[in-house]
Order: structure tokens, then C-alpha cells, then sequence
């Protein structure tokens, strides 16, 4: 959030509306209403002054009511602004009482009752909607008496609960009496998978699953003493990377148990306020109440309040669940009907956060093309720099801030001390530093006084450094010459009641930051060039995605397939789901883009070597060498070869479903196989998935490629039925299809992982396969023609591993490559300038990997739109005479930064790529030698401030 | 054999409050911005540790933190990103493995261990940050002055 | 007398012939050309050493001696750079410190008299130890080598502690080791802290004063010299006996019941052990006791024997590892498979040196002397 509101080339218009967007992509004319915040952005300092003193407390919507908040206020801790707002409904002000505390407490000026809505209108090239989903109300389902009993919360209720910033500073307690519960419960799809009988979704919604999983054992990390903790439901869907293991993990947890169905009501004891759940256990077929002590539902995702209105401006359709409607041709999930437009996240439908983040990067790339100037950068201007070589003159700049420093410190006591400290030469007082007077006050002081170190005692350097760091630039001063020393946010802001001690540690802060500030030495930006042309790794749905979004970008694009054919998997698929498209089309369409597009793509073409770093790779493959800045790797995955699970290798009618698919896909019509239509089809899941010895995740695509097959076969008159564990529909319209599914008459059949079913015959053909029927109890003999395993997807080992060892970039236990950020960064690896896309870093279907291929694209074309890069210089260097070539710092560092390079004959040094270097400074600690360098954070300055703490010397 | 640790040896509480010297070296990513959370909030807590800010837990040397003890410091708080939350993806993992060889040093040197810890808040938890820091206040306040602490402060 | 003169005379300085014998065999100049024995002599003779103070080079002499040892009218080298560096530290100068200063904060916090150590959990029931008596084992910094060390190379530095006490034991002497012994100084010694140095010498004394000690024996020459030359030099004559361990076990050989240890070794002359103390036969002849240990002189030895490269915990470099390479070579060539050193520093230094890219790794095993004696003890 704080990068997007910093970023220059993105504004952010925060409580505004879109009211009108006419043209067409490329250019749209956007109408936007500002609703009014009355307080202005550009004058407020996001002090809370107002806050404190405003006497109007409302219930916190942010703290799902839990919590309290003042009528001027902020949404949450992190806003973006750091702007207040009032709300005019809670406002005294507004109720015809005259209170006018927030604009006498505002030394800024920053209050405007009269604030009125503005129009403004934009200039686009494209639009993204990105308006996320609206929590289900459970009130709706009145058996569970949310809103009514005091100890039935939804997921969303506790994980305000859960924080440590929370209404209850993370403790879990009962909202009736403030105890912390021994006993409670999750219910699941809470308004998800009904259906239509309950208010609510017929979809699944998702994410409710692992969150339940997670709170669980938050729950138990908060609470250690909880003692039971029941969890109901009925798939348990951990579908998507590493969720399979997570959720096996928290078998671990003793106190939290799994409970098979979906609670018919809860009632509460009127005295306790304990809650009474009526419930079977699925699997035992018992039907039974448990007591609990507070009850957790897990509510689903609906579509936000505010679609209809919004597409209504867009031009652009609703589904029938009420989210924006993808167009279906593309098969990916970022189109809508209207060129220009693209859709991402929870607005399309339900989607976790990784996949919501891949999305969002997708239809960025598909929004980059449609917008003429990519990147508007500043033009340098040529300063001459001031000479800092001398010995340190060091100017201190004590800022007030309203009264919210002045109010609590002795400015002028500080003012005083601070003359006091060795090599400071000026000392000043403003009432706001960082305003435009403040700020041309100390260019001037620094000017006057030959000031070459500049300490400013203020706020926090999180949001001011670069304000304060920008005005010493733009007088020649070096901005690494600038320290700030945070006496508001964490001092003023948190000693308020105790002004003498409070000022005694300010002095301290100040003399910290002097003593650094005589260490600070010049640091110049670096600017390194970039080759503006990527590679793409892999010709399936997601490399092609990939190379045709960079193109149209007009990027040079190498993409390589080491299969005599573009198109991947795609060429083996027959209708893809959920829109029915036929696979061989998109795959027709796309190859034959990728052809007539100025992609220089090669198949039969594999790598040898890849060396350099961002912006500068060298590729050499068997198909000739070339420069690229970006890499994106889309290699893909396997399918799992079953060995001898369920006669796979006795039986010639056990086949996986790729060889399914590879009958379907020669089909027309009625199904036939080996010239005969099948009378009974038995399909079995999580074959080489889930499972700790071969696969312990979750493949994902399996359980909706079961059910795509399943109605083909079923709507050709076929039996068919599914054994699995959990139908782990997740897709989008997935659910639906499972539904479907059922009610054209698929049997769909449970078994465990301890008992297995089985599969006989005579000879090479298989008969039968047997299976316990767990409700019932019984076992079920069923006639089979076929046996279908679910193969689930594994890692492409050669390939993978090879990639790995070229570019470094990290592989997870599930023998995938490892995303920077599992849920934040999914298409992005800790390699600068590398990137995945598709099944290469996980199982996924194909309106993810092309989701993925597109959000590849945006990252690579953040990198190579600029000819140069800038590297920023908190970096760390070596300094190589001191250097003992210990490899210390080689194998440490997760960015592959240092490496050992000859400086001399026989004589290794480490040596630090400072455009891979991201200046943590870790491998400086670790630097046996003191050879590494953290530049800003050096040795020499951490020290010099311990000495000037605790030896008061400076 | 019988070990006359520090803690073995705890004097009895002075008369005057003693006022511990504590430094805190807090990440800038995570913990550096919890503690201006907690200023947001106006979380207010004790006064009596002082703040040394580093881009990554990583960054902090056991030499930072033995050089603290030595010039007398009271206790040493070193905190940084939940585990996964790295903005530099190891550096907190490094942390663990540098703290294990700190922690190593401080037992051996007999200072007692309750005077070195090794947190993690994030950018969110100023309520966190405001009742560590408490807590570790009055923990080291409990303890008394460092042995190696040649003039401990009081009220 | 100005200081510098003064010291310039004490250390026979001004006696330089400038011949530069000692430059030649300076192990640091052979590998880094910057440095120059007689060029920093000279520097602070004609300008003092006021100047030499802010010289970064003044940190990297390793005080090994064997320049002294070749220079024709014995100037004082060594102690000619503990005085200007006491000069130049005073000043506010230092090195530049390995692991981040880590162990010369250890060493500093010795100093401090209210410090009660937690150093003697490596002390198992087999081991017989005793609080108070006559003969004390002086187990130096192991406990903290422990901990620092013991990760990043595989090898239990206090292991070292323990087969001494377990050697000590086989010849029947049961040590004391003190709960409370500090840092002997030696190190803040050689980097001009004498004031710390004195402090501590002191602190240690007083220990073993209490504990009732005549005798001392310590595993790490560094040790050794400190209590035998450095604390009467420093804080006068304390009457103690002070020997390393290769000396006892030598002078109890009628005791000791040896088996066989296979390999094929070189020896390390530990300067402090060798050019300070003149002990190279008492490890030697231990060793030619042991069965199946054949020992093969490097090119460098006894008198002549070349310093591990690194001391002090202070400018540690590439320069550094050459040394030790060089080292690790020459053992190579003698045709040893296992370098023998009898100082714990020593073999932090050697292993470290293998640290790096295959090719740093000769694949030369380093142990310590009391590891192979207690290993090869019939029980």
C-alpha cells in the first residue's frame, strides 16, 4: 500500500466514486467523483491531534464493531493516505452541535467542514477493476442465531480478534463475559455450497477452508490452554501450493479436531451463553450435540453491494452470482466484454490472496497495452555537489510539529543540549520542518553555514526521509548526508505523560543520531543499462500468454520450447473448462498469434546456460545466443506416472485421466472407447497427490478435470462414478460443474487414505472395484469397463533442476520453484529479474497460468521498459584487501549477490553484484573478516552509536 | 561444581528505582515501523530504551550486542520480522542463527540470558511492540543493573 | 624524554641498522609488499609515533618474533609495536577486528571485577577436577571458542579442555579449574590495552591466590606466556610455576601408558610456545612415543617456523590467508596428512583458511596435540 501510494507514477484517489467513462481503450474519458474527506490531503501531517480531540466515538468498522473510533479519524493503521476523515453521520458538527475540536486542534489548517464532492476527469488508457467481494451476512441463517447469541462470530470477526492490533490485543475472549473459551467451534461454508435452500452462494468461496485451518491454530498459538477446538465440514478443500501440507501439519494440534458435516443449528444456554451444536458426524453416522464455548463461522464471499452500479458506468455484465463476467473467449479470467477494461481478484469471483496478486499483475500487463508513455521519469538535472571531505559540520534541525513534538519535549532544552554535542555547528527550531518554509529554511541554514552532515529530530525517516533527503539534494548536499532522528512517533507520540523523561531520551535520540550522522559518507545512485528484450522459457498456454503481452508491448521477446511444438499441455486437452472452451482452438488461436507476432519463438529449442543479472543476461541454447534483461520461466509440470497403484500397470482398462483425455480428444459425440460405449466408469482421485511419500500437496486441477470428464461420459449415457477424499472443486464455476455433476447422476463415493480402494479382475482387464462406503458402513462391489486415476501433477525434475542450478533460484520441498512471497509476490522468485508462470512453480488450471503468464509479463515489462536501472546505494561492498574468500557471504545470501571473483593471480576475492544487492546487511554481520561493508549501516556508525549511548562519547 | 552466575548472586533491590539502560535494535521494515505504530496509536509505554534502527534483523552482529553489554547496557532487545515476513526473505532466519551464537556467549560470560532477547513484531503490532517493550522494561528492572553497568541510573 | 623516544630506546630502536633482515623474513611482507618491518621503524623514527598511530598496517604486525629472532643488534620489534599501538589506541585507533569485535568485547568484559562467569559446563563426572589446590589448569578462552566456533567448523574447540584434563588425570594430577578465571590479557597485551591487561592480570592472580595455586599449566601457549612473562612484567612476580601442557606431559613420561594413533603428521610451532617460550622437543618427543604417528618436518620449523598468519583477532585478510595456505601447503609437501598445532588460535586460523572454494581445501586434517595424546592414552 505504502509503495503504491509512493510510487510516481501512480495517484491515488481514495474515497472517490466512478461516475461516467466514456471512449474507447486507449483513450477513456473517466469521471470520477471526489466525495468530500474535509481534511485536506495536501495540509494534513497525519499528527492525530484531531483525533485525540475529537469527542465523538462510533463503533470501528474496521474492528467488524468490536472496537471504537473517533468520528475524525483514519480507517485503519496503515491508510494510505496518512489522511483523516470525517464521517458526517457521527460528527457533532454535523447534528447541529457546534463542536469545532478537530480544526482548533489542527496547527495545519487542514479542516473543512465546507468541503464539497468533486468531479474530475481522466485521461485513461484502460481500466482494472479490482472492487474485491462483500462479506455473506450469517444473520441470514437464522439456525446458527449469528447477531443473536453473543458467542457466534464469523472468520472475519475473528481475525480482528486474532490480532495483536486488534480490539482485544490478540487475547481470545468470549464477547458475553471477557473469558477466554475452552471449547469452540468452526463451522464451514457458512453461505457457501448452498443450495438455494439457505440464503447464500451455491459456490464455493475458497479461501474459508485454510483460513479456518490457520485460525485454528492461531487460535491454539494465542490460547495454548484451549482445550478442543471442533472443526465442521464437509470438503476440506486445501487446494493451492503448499496448503495439502499445512493442513497436514495441523494434525499436530491435539485439541483440534475434524468433524465431518454441517451443523443443522446451534442453540445457547441462556445463563452461560454456551452454545448447543446439533450435528452428525458424516462419517460415523452419529448424530450429536456438543457444547461449546464460542462458535466461529466460516462466511463465504457475495458479490460487493456496489457491482451492479459500477457495471452499470463500465458497460459491462454481471454474472449470475453477481460478479463482473469474464469474457470467455480468452479462457483467462482478466477480460471483460469491453476492450480495455480487465477485471482481477475477488471482483470476477472468489479467489485466494496469491491468485488475486497474479491476477492483479495480469491485468496490469493487459491494461500496459493500451497506454502510450509506460514510464514518465524525471529529467536529470546536472548539480554540482558540495564538498563534504572536511571534517564533520553538522547542522540539527529540531522540528515541533504542531504541538505535537513542542507539546511534550522542551524544544528548548533540546536546542540547548544539542549545541553541546561535538561537531554540531547550528542548531534551529520550526514549528513544521517538512513544510515548504521549513524546508527552504534548512536548504538555506545548511547553505549559510557550510553545514555538511544535517540531523533532523522529527518524525518518522519511514515517511520523511526522502523529503528531508530530496531538499538537501536540490542544494547539492549529498542525501546520504541526512539522518533523522524519530523524537514524534516514538517518543513524543508514546512518553506523553512523562515530559522530563521524555526529553532526556530525545537528547539521547539527537546524540544518536549525531554520532552517525559524523559517519555518514556521500552515496551516489548507479545506473546500469538494460537489454530491453525477454526470454520466455516454455511454449504452453502460460509462456505464450507471456510472450504475446510483452510483444504487444513492443518488447523484443525470445520465446523457446523444447518440444518440436508451441502449445504445451494445451495439445493434449480437449474442452477446457469453465466456459467449454475447445482446447484445441485456444491453442490454435494462440500459436497462431504467437507466429504472426514479431515473438521470435523457437521450438525444439532448449537451454545450455544462462549467465549475468538483471537487465544483462546471457542466454546461450542449442538454438544460437542472445542478450535479454528478463527471464520468464514457464516450463510447466508433469503429470504423475502411477507405478502399480490400483493395477494401473496389470490392467489394460486403468488409465489416468491424460489418456482419457487423449480418447476424448479424438472423439466426437458419443463416447467410444476401442470402438465400444462404456457402460461403467469408476474414477479415482488424489492418485500420486496427498500423499507423503510420492506427493504430499494437493494437485488442484485433478478434482475439476474428474468432474469435466465425468459429465462428458455421464451425458453419453455412461455410469460413472467418483471415489475420492474431498472434491476440492475450487475453480472458478467449479462448484457449479460439481453440482452439475451430481445432478445428471455421477455417484460420488468417499474413502480415506487408510483404507484404499481396490481393484480386481481376471487377466489383464479389471473387473470390479471395491470400496467402503463410509455412511453406510458397507463395502460396494462396482462393476467397471474402465478405471480412471487422477493422476495429480509433479515437477518437471530435468528441467527444473537444471534451471535451478543455472539461475538460482529456489526449489520448495514439493520439488517446485519457490515464489519471493507465497501470497504477495507469486509470480516473482528471489532471482532478480526471473520470473514463473504457470504449473512451473505449482499445479494450477489454465485460466491461472494464463492469470500467471500475463502477471509474468507485467513484472518483465517493469523491468525492460526502462533503458536504464537505477540501484539504490544502501548496498553492501567488499572491501577485497580485507578479504579472506571464505564464501561465507556466497552461500548465505538468498539473492545470489556475492560471489568470488580472481582479483589477483591465485588470489580470490568476494565481490558483491550491487544491481542483485538489496543492502539488508545480514552477510556483513556475518563477515568473518570485516571485509563487507554495510553501506549506511556500517560498522563504524552502529558502534560509533553504541559509544555515544553508553560511553557518552560522540 | 557450583556456579556463581549472576542470577545466583541477585542483590537486593536498592532503595532508589533503578532506571535500566536498554538498547533496541529494531529492523526498519517491520519492527522499527511497529514502534510508530504504537506512535499512531499513542500506545504509551515505558521511556527507558533507546532505539537503533538497522534495514534487517539480519544486520545485527553479535558484536553489536556483546559491545552494548560491555559499555554496560541492561539489557539488548533485538527484534525483527515474523518469520516469512523478511522483507530480505532470511535475513530473521540469520538472526536466529546469530542470536544462538550471542546467546551462547552471554551464558557463558554469566550475565544472566534474561538480559538479551530476540523478538519479532510486525509493521501492524504496535500494541505488541508497546507491551514488549513494557514487559522487557520491567523484566530488566527486576534484574537490576548489568554487572558490566558502572554508573546504573535511578530515578 | 618524550614517551616516543623513550620507547624508541626501550625497545632498542634506534640501534636499527637498516639492513632489513627482518623485512625478508616478515611472513606478512613475503605476501603483502605494503608492509615493511623496517619501513615502520623507520617511520617512527623520524616522525614519531604519533604518526604510525593512524597507519592502518600498525594492526597487521603478528608479533611472532622472527624478526627479532633474525635481527643482528636485537631491536625489539614486537614490543616496539605494542608501544606505539598502546599509543595509538589511546588515541582512539584500532584495528580492524574480526567477527565483529566480538571477542575483544569477551576479552574487555574480563576486565570488569564484577563479572561472574558461567565457564566450566564442559566439566563432565568423569573428569576430576577439584576448587582448590596446588597444580590449576588454565583453560584459556575454549568455553567462548565453543560457542563461536564450534558450528562453522565442525571440530569442538573444547575438546581441547577436555582431553588435557583427561591427559592430566592419566598422569595423576586432578587440576583445579577456576569457576571464575578470566581472559589471561594476553591479546589486549600485543594490542596496546595495558591498563586492561594490568587490571586483569590482577583479577586472575587474586583467583588464584584464593584457590591456593603454586602451579600452573595451560593448554594454549598465548597462556602460558601471558602468566609466565607478561604478569611479572607487568604486575610483578608472583612466584608461579607456569607451564604448557606439552612440558608436563613430558616431564611426567615415566607415567604415561601410550597406544597407537595412525597417521601421518607435520607440527605448528606456535610462536608463543616456540620463539617465546624455546619449547619445540617436549611436543616432538611425546609424539615420537606414540605408536603409528610418524611426524614429517615442514620446510619451516622449530626457530624457523613460519606464525599461522593471524593473531590478536585483529586485521585478519586476504594477506592472513595466504600464510596460512602457504602453511597448509608446506605441510602438504612434507608429506602430512594431518596438521599438529599445540595452540587452540592456531587451528582456528588453519581451518578457516580451508573455508572458501574447493580449491582452498587441501584437504589437510588440523588437530590440536592434546587431541591426539588423549586419543592415543591406553586407559
Amino acid at each position: 500500500m505504502l509503495d503504491a501510494g509512493r510510487h510516481p507514477n501512480i495517484e491515488v484517489l481514495t474515497h472517490s466514486e466512478l461516475v461516467r467513462f466514456e471512449g474507447r481503450a486507449g483513450n477513456f474519458k473517466a469521471t470520477v467523483r471526489r466525495n468530500p474527506r474535509y481534511v485536506d490531503e495536501d495540509l494534513c501531517t497525519g499528527c492525530g491531534q484531531c483525533v485525540h480531540d475529537c469527542p465523538a466515538i462510533v463503533p470501528n468498522e474496521f474492528e467488524v464493531g468490536m472496537g471504537a473510533r473517533k468520528a475524525i479519524y483514519s480507517p485503519f493503521p496503515q491508510a494510505v493516505p496518512n489522511t483523516y476523515i470525517i464521517d458526517q453521520e457521527a460528527c457533532l458538527n454535523n447534528q447541529f452541535l457546534v463542536c469545532t475540536n478537530c480544526m482548533n486542534s489542527c496547527d495545519r489548517n487542514a479542516i473543512n467542514y465546507d468541503d464539497v464532492p468533486r468531479e474530475v476527469e481522466l485521461n485513461v488508457g484502460a481500466a482494472v477493476v479490482a472492487t474485491g467481494f462483500d462479506v455473506y451476512n450469517a444473520s441470514a441463517i437464522a439456525a446458527y442465531g449469528y447477531g443473536l447469541y453473543d458467542n457466534v462470530l464469523t472468520n472475519i470477526e475473528l481475525e480482528r480478534v486474532l490480532n495483536a492490533s486488534g480490539p482485544t490485543q490478540g487475547h481470545i475472549v468470549r464477547p458475553s463475559d471477557h473469558k477466554v473459551p475452552k471449547k469452540l467451534a468452526f463451522i464451514q461454508c457458512v453461505g457457501s455450497r448452498g443450495e438455494g435452500k439457505e440464503a447464500g452462494c451455491e459456490y464455493c468461496s475458497r479461501f474459508c477452508c485454510m483460513n479456518a485451518v490457520k485460525d485454528g491454530l492461531l487460535v491454539k498459538q494465542h490460547e495454548p490452554d484451549i482445550e478442543e477446538l471442533l472443526l465442521f465440514y464437509i470438503d476440506l478443500r486445501a487446494a493451492g501450493k503448499g496448503f495439502e501440507e499445512f493442513y497436514q501439519r495441523s494434525f499436530e494440534m491435539e485439541e483440534l479436531k475434524y468433524v465431518r458435516g454441517r451443523p443443522s443449528k446451534i442453540l445457547e444456554d441462556p445463563e452461560t451463553k454456551d452454545l448447543l451444536v446439533y450435528f452428525e458426524d458424516v462419517e460415523t453416522g452419529e448424530v450429536k450435540t456438543e457444547k461449546v464455548e464460542m462458535v466461529v463461522l466460516s462466511t463465504g464471499a457475495v458479490a460487493a453491494a456496489s457491482n451492479p452500479e459500477l457495471a452499470d458506468v463500465l458497460g459491462i455484465e454481471l454474472d449470475e452470482n453477481g460478479f463482473f463476467e469474464v469474457e470467455p473467449r480468452y479462457g483467462s479470467p482478466l477480460h471483460t466484454a469491453r476492450q480495455g477494461v480487465y477485471i482481477c481478484g475477488c471482483a470476477a469471483g472468489v479467489n485466494d490472496i496469491s491468485d488475486s496478486v497474479a491476477q492483479a499483475s495480469g491485468a496490469a500487463a493487459e491494461a500496459e497495452k493500451f497506454i502510450e508513455k509506460m514510464v514518465v521519469e524525471k529529467e536529470p538535472e546536472e548539480k554540482k555537489e558540495m564538498d563534504c571531505s572536511g571534517p564533520p559540520k553538522v547542522g540539527v534541525f529540531l522540528c515541533h510539529c504542531g504541538i505535537n513534538i513542542a507539546g511534550v519535549l522542551n524544544i528548548d532544552e533540546l536546542k540547548e543540549y544539542a549545541e553541546t554535542i561535538p561537531n554540531v555547528e547550528f542548531v534551529e527550531n520550526n514549528l513544521f520542518l517538512c513544510s515548504d518554509e521549513g524546508q527552504r529554511l534548512m536548504q538555506e541554514r545548511i547553505a549559510e553555514h557550510g553545514l555538511n552532515r544535517v540531523v533532523a529530530a522529527a518524525c518518522t525517516p519511514r515517511t520523511h526521509e526522502p523529503v528531508f533527503r530530496d531538499s538537501c539534494e536540490e542544494i547539492g548536499l549529498n542525501p546520504y548526508l541526512f539522518e533523522m532522528v524519530n523524537v514524534r512517533d516514538q517518543c513524543s507520540w508514546v512518553h506523553t505523560r512523562v515530559p522530563e523523561i521524555a526529553t532526556q531520551k530525545a537528547k539521547d535520540m539527537i546524540k544518536l543520531g549525531v554520532a552517525k550522522a559524523r559517519h555518514l559518507q556521500p552515496l551516489y545512485k548507479k545506473s546500469i543499462p538494460v537489454n530491453q528484450s525477454a526470454l520466455i522459457i516454455g511454449g504452453g498456454v502460460a509462456g505464450m500468454a507471456a510472450a504475446l503481452e510483452l510483444e504487444a508491448q513492443g518488447m523484443k521477446v525470445y520465446l523457446i520450447e523444447k518440444d518440436g511444438r508451441l502449445g504445451g499441455r494445451l495439445n493434449n486437452l480437449t474442452r477446457v473448462y469453465p466456459a467449454n472452451l475447445s482446447a484445441f482452438e485456444l491453442a490454435r488461436v494462440m500459436v497462431e498469434k504467437v507466429k504472426a507476432s514479431r515473438v521470435e519463438a523457437m521450438a525444439g529449442t532448449e537451454v545450455n546456460n544462462i549467465t549475468g543479472f538483471v537487465g544483462n543476461f546471457d542466454v546461450s541454447t542449442t538454438n544460437g545466443n542472445f542478450k535479454v534483461g528478463t527471464i520468464v520461466l514457464a516450463t510447466g509440470a508433469d503429470i504423475y506416472e502411477p507405478a502399480d497403484e490400483f493395477g494401473y500397470r496389470q490392467f489394460e482398462n486403468v488409465i489416468t485421466n491424460q489418456e482419457l483425455e487423449d480418447i476424448l480428444h479424438d472423439t466426437k459425440g458419443k463416447i467410444q472407447i476401442h470402438g465400444e460405449t462404456p457402460k461403467n466408469v469408476v474414477f479415482i482421485q488424489c492418485v500420486g497427490s496427498r500423499d507423503p511419500e510420492k506427493n504430499p500437496g494437493c494437485s488442484r486441477y485433478c478434482c475439476p478435470t474428474t468432474i469435466k470428464q465425468a459429465i462428458r461420459l455421464r451425458e453419453s449415457g455412461v455410469n460413472v462414478a467418483v471415489l475420492h477424499r474431498d472434491m476440492r472443486t475450487v475453480g472458478a464455476k467449479a462448484e457449479e460443474h460439481y453440482r452439475r455433476a451430481r445432478q445428471l447422476g455421477v455417484k460420488f463415493i468417499r474413502f480415506t487414505p487408510e483404507r484404499l480402494p481396490g481393484v480386481t479382475g481376471d487377466g489383464d482387464r479389471a473387473s470390479s472395484v471395491e470400496i467402503l462406503e463410509l455412511a453406510l458402513n458397507r463395502v460396494l462391489d462396482i462393476e467397471v469397463d474402465y478405471v480412471v486415476l487422477a493422476a495429480g501433477m509433479v515437477p518437471n525434475e530435468k528441467s527444473t533442476s537444471k534451471l535451478q542450478d543455472i539461475l538460482k533460484v529456489p526449489r520448495g520441498a514439493d520439488g517446485f520453484f519457490m515464489e519471493r512471497h507465497a501470497k504477495l509476490g507469486p509470480v516473482e522468485t528471489t532471482t532478480e529479474g526471473v520470473f514463473l508462470a504457470g504449473c512451473v512453480a505449482g499445479p494450477r488450471d489454465i485460466a491461472d497460468s494464463l492469470a500467471q503468464g500475463s502477471a509474468a509479463a507485467a513484472k518483465a515489462s517493469s523491468i525492460i521498459t526502462h533503458e536504464m536501472v537505477a540501484l539504490e546505494p544502501t548496498t553492501c561492498i567488499v572491501e577485497q584487501s580485507l578479504c579472506r574468500a571464505c564464501s561465507k557471504c556466497v552461500e548465505m545470501c538468498d539473492y545470489h549477490a556475492p560471489t568470488l571473483a580472481d582479483i589477483a593471480p591465485g588470489l580470490k576475492a568476494a565481490q558483491i553484484n550491487q544491481a542483485l544487492c538489496k543492502g539488508c546487511g545480514t552477510c556483513a554481520s556475518w563477515c568473518p573478516t570485516g571485509a563487507i561493508v554495510a553501506l549506511h549501516f556500517t560498522d563504524e556508525q552502529i558502534n560509533s552509536m553504541l559509544d555515544a549511548l553508553l560511553l557518552d562519547k560522540v | 561444581m557450583a556456579v556463581k552466575t549472576e542470577q545466583a548472586k541477585k542483590k537486593k533491590k536498592s532503595k532508589k528505582e533503578f532506571v535500566p539502560n536498554i538498547v533496541v535494535f529494531a529492523c526498519n521494515w517491520c519492527s522499527y515501523a511497529g514502534a510508530d505504530n504504537a506512535g499512531t496509536n499513542r500506545l504509551q509505554h515505558s521511556p527507558h530504551f533507546r532505539v537503533i534502527r538497522t534495514m534487517c534483523s539480519g544486520r545485527v552482529a553479535p558484536g553489536f550486542v556483546l559491545k552494548a553489554l560491555k559499555l554496560g547496557a541492561d539489557g539488548v532487545l533485538v527484534s525483527g520480522c515474523h518469520f516469512g515476513d523478511c522483507h530480505y526473505i532470511f535475513g530473521n532466519y540469520k538472526q536466529v542463527e546469530q542470536f544462538e551464537v550471542t546467546k551462547g556467549l552471554v551464558k557463558t560470560l554469566g550475565l544472566d540470558m534474561k538480559r538479551i532477547r530476540l523478538e519479532w513484531v510486525s509493521a501492524a503490532e504496535g500494541p505488541r511492540w508497546a507491551e514488549l517493550i513494557n514487559e522487557f522494561v520491567q523484566q530488566i528492572t527486576e534484574l537490576g543493573p548489568s554487572p558490566l553497568n558502572h554508573k546504573p541510573g535511578h530515578k | 624524554m618524550d614517551t616516543a623516544t623513550e620507547q624508541l630506546k626501550k625497545n632498542r630502536a634506534f640501534l636499527c641498522l637498516e639492513c632489513g633482515k627482518c623485512t625478508a623474513v616478515c611472513p606478512i611482507s613475503k605476501v603483502n609488499n605494503a608492509y615493511s618491518p623496517r619501513r615502520l621503524l623507520a617511520e617512527g623514527l623520524f616522525y614519531g609515533a604519533g604518526d604510525l598511530a593512524s597507519d592502518r598496517l600498525l594492526w597487521s604486525c603478528l608479533t611472532c618474533l622472527l624478526c627479532s629472532q633474525r635481527c643482528p643488534v636485537d631491536v625489539k620489534y614486537s614490543e616496539y609495536m605494542r608501544d606505539v599501538r598502546a599509543v595509538a589506541y589511546s588515541q582512539g585507533y584500532f584495528g580492524n577486528p574480526s567477527h565483529g569485535g566480538a571477542l575483544h568485547h569477551i576479552m574487555e568484559m574480563a576486565a570488569s571485577p564484577k563479572l561472574r562467569q558461567n565457564r566450566t559446563d564442559w566439566i563432565t563426572k568423569d573428569l576430576k577436577v577439584k576448587q582448590k589446590g596446588e597444580v590449576l589448569y588454565f583453560v584459556g578462552c575454549l568455553p567462548y571458542y565453543e560457542e563461536l566456533f564450534s558450528k562453522d567448523f565442525e571440530y569442538s574447540p573444547i575438546s581441547i579442555a577436555v582431553d588435557t584434563v583427561k591427559i592430566l588425570n592419566h598422569l595423576g594430577i586432578e587440576p583445579v579449574v577456576l569457576d571464575n578465571e578470566r581472559c589471561c590479557g594476553h591479546d589486549l597485551y600485543w594490542l596496546g590495552q595495558l591498563d586492561r591487561f594490568d587490571q586483569i592480570a590482577k583479577l586472575n592472580l587474586g583467583e588464584m591466590e584464593q584457590a591456593g595455586v603454586k602451579q600452573v599449566i595451560t593448554s594454549c601457549p598465548e597462556c602460558a606466556v601471558a602468566l609466565r612473562r607478561l604478569y611479572p612484567e607487568r604486575v610483578g612476580e608472583n612466584g608461579l610455576d607456569v607451564r604448557h601442557i606439552s612440558q608436563v606431559i613430558s616431564e611426567n613420561k615415566s607415567r604415561l601408558r601410550l597406544g597407537r594413533w595412525d597417521g601421518e603428521v607435520s607440527f605448528q610451532d606456535p610462536c608463543r610456545l616456540g620463539r617465546f617460550m624455546q619449547v619445540y622437543d617436549e611436543p616432538r618427543e611425546i609424539m615420537s612415543l606414540i605408536e603409528g604417528l610418524q611426524l614429517h618436518e615442514m620446510a619451516h620449523n622449530r626457530r624457523g617456523a613460519i606464525c599461522c598468519g593471524t593473531t590478536n583477532w585483529i586485521n585478519c585478510d586476504a594477506t592472513c590467508k595466504q600464510i596460512q595456505k602457504g602453511r597448509l601447503d608446506e605441510a602438504r609437501a612434507a608429506g602430512a596428512e594431518t596438521l599438529v598445532t599445540a595452540c587452540p588460535k592456531c587451528q582456528i586460523h588453519f581451518r578457516c583458511a580451508q573455508c572458501g572454494e574447493e580449491s582452498d581445501k587441501n584437504g589437510m586434517k588440523i588437530t590440536d596435540f592434546v587431541n591426539i595424546v588423549a586419543s592415543a592414552l591406553k586407559s
